[in-house]
């Protein structure tokens, strides 16, 4: 019998582990938890324990809609396992929002089976493409919108995640990219393009989450930009679920 | 299988093989001279960590998941394209002149017969990465 294929190992039962990484809405006297990303990774000990090796390996194999759906569910069975309270953020491909028919099906299902309320849901959407079907996508944002779940935009500034795509989609969450946040002090053309993208969130009703907080230098940076959901090593490193647990029970 | 001396520099190598007993011996062997090895069975997999990590060599068997295509050879067009300055040698227990011929056009460093042993194998891998 022959060993099992990287895609079978990441899709077996336990074969994806779900870290949280926190969110932090911070004010000049105040730092609150306003949510948690889901980070997923693949079978300890393989390859695909690496984050990136993991989705690029998915992506090339073409089943993203797959590990999309097995990410979600050990993401909502980890959430529901910790006294987390606050939003929950999940990562999702835009081709997995354009390609499955049943993903708002599917997401509402497995909500209710692990107790989580949609509402609390924020999903994350990563790596954009050119659409095959543009009409199918929004359709299914729409859907979402309608149950409850929030939408936010990954990687902000690089790749396909451009103006006319944050236009047409109207995220409520801009996640900027680490590229433009980490040592944003000494970098004023990054700052600059932060200005921008907070600048059309505000026009557009949306918030803006800085991702890639390595110092205190970049918290007070973000803060006089009016930036104020922040996201980094600097605040916390993605931790377990048990961690996580212990720190909200704190 | 003898113990291997270090070679002298720390060189990043992926090895690209869909036989456990392979791979294992491989990694063994190389881990074992002082390599950092990382290894991948399948196309896909090889590629996700080209694009992820620099190679200094990647050593890949011609035929993967027992299939008749030779994926080696996308796994060296692959290399090519993303990283020029990887060596790929490759290593083929079916080894036509024409497939020989296919693998040099497209930039391999190096053909091996399989079975070929270890210390020829890494005799070849640091004649390249001295070469480099």
């Amino acid at each position: 019998m022959s060993s099992p294929t990287l895609l079978q190992e990441v899709l077996a039962d336990g074969g994806l582990m779900t870290l949280f990484q926190p969110i932090f809405e911070i004010s000049s006297d105040r730092r609150t938890r306003f949510a948690v990303e889901a980070l997923s990774r693949g079978p300890a000990g393989s390859n695909a324990e690496r984050a990136d090796v993991l989705f690029e390996y998915v992506r090339r194999k073409g089943k993203e809609i797959e590990v999309d759906r097995a990410c979600t569910s050990a993401a909502l069975k980890a959430a529901a396992a910790t006294a987390v309270e606050c939003a929950v953020s999940i990562n999702v491909h835009a081709s997995t929002l354009e390609r499955d028919d049943r993903w708002v099906e599917f997401l509402t299902e497995a909500c209710a089976a692990h107790g989580v309320p949609l509402t609390r849901l924020i999903l994350e959407i990563v790596e954009q493409q050119k659409f095959w079907d543009e009409r199918r996508f929004f359709r299914t944002l729409e859907q979402l919108r309608w149950v409850g779940v929030r939408i936010a935009v990954d990687d902000i500034g690089l790749g396909y995640s451009n103006y006319r795509l944050l236009i047409e989609i109207r995220p409520e969450f801009f996640k900027i990219d680490p590229y433009f946040v980490t040592s944003c002090a000494n970098k004023p053309e990054a700052c600059a393009a932060i200005e921008s993208i907070r600048v059309l969130a505000d026009r557009l009703g949306g918030q803006v989450i800085a991702e890639g907080i390595e110092s205190e230098s970049d918290v007070r940076t973000l803060g006089c930009l009016g930036i104020h959901l922040l996201q980094g090593f600097y605040l916390a490193p993605p931790q377990t679920v048990a961690r996580e647990h212990a720190m909200c029970a704190e | 299988m003898t113990a291997a001396a270090p070679d002298n520099e720390r060189y990043r190598m992926l090895i690209v093989e869909d036989e456990f007993t392979v791979l294992f011996a491989l990694r063994k062997y190389f881990a074992a001279a002082g390599y950092d090895v990382d290894s991948a069975r399948e196309l896909e997999e090889a590629q996700a960590l080209i694009v992820t990590n620099q190679y200094h060599v990647v050593i890949a068997d011609l035929r993967l998941s027992g299939s008749s295509a030779a994926e080696g050879l996308e796994v060296l067009r692959f290399v090519r394209h993303h990283s020029r300055g990887t060596k790929v040698v490759i290593l083929t227990a079916y080894g036509s002149a024409e497939i020989q011929s296919s693998a040099r056009v497209l930039g391999a460093a190096a053909f091996l017969q399989k079975p070929a042993p270890l210390p020829e194998i890494r005799a070849t891998v640091l004649r390249l990465l001295e070469e480099s």
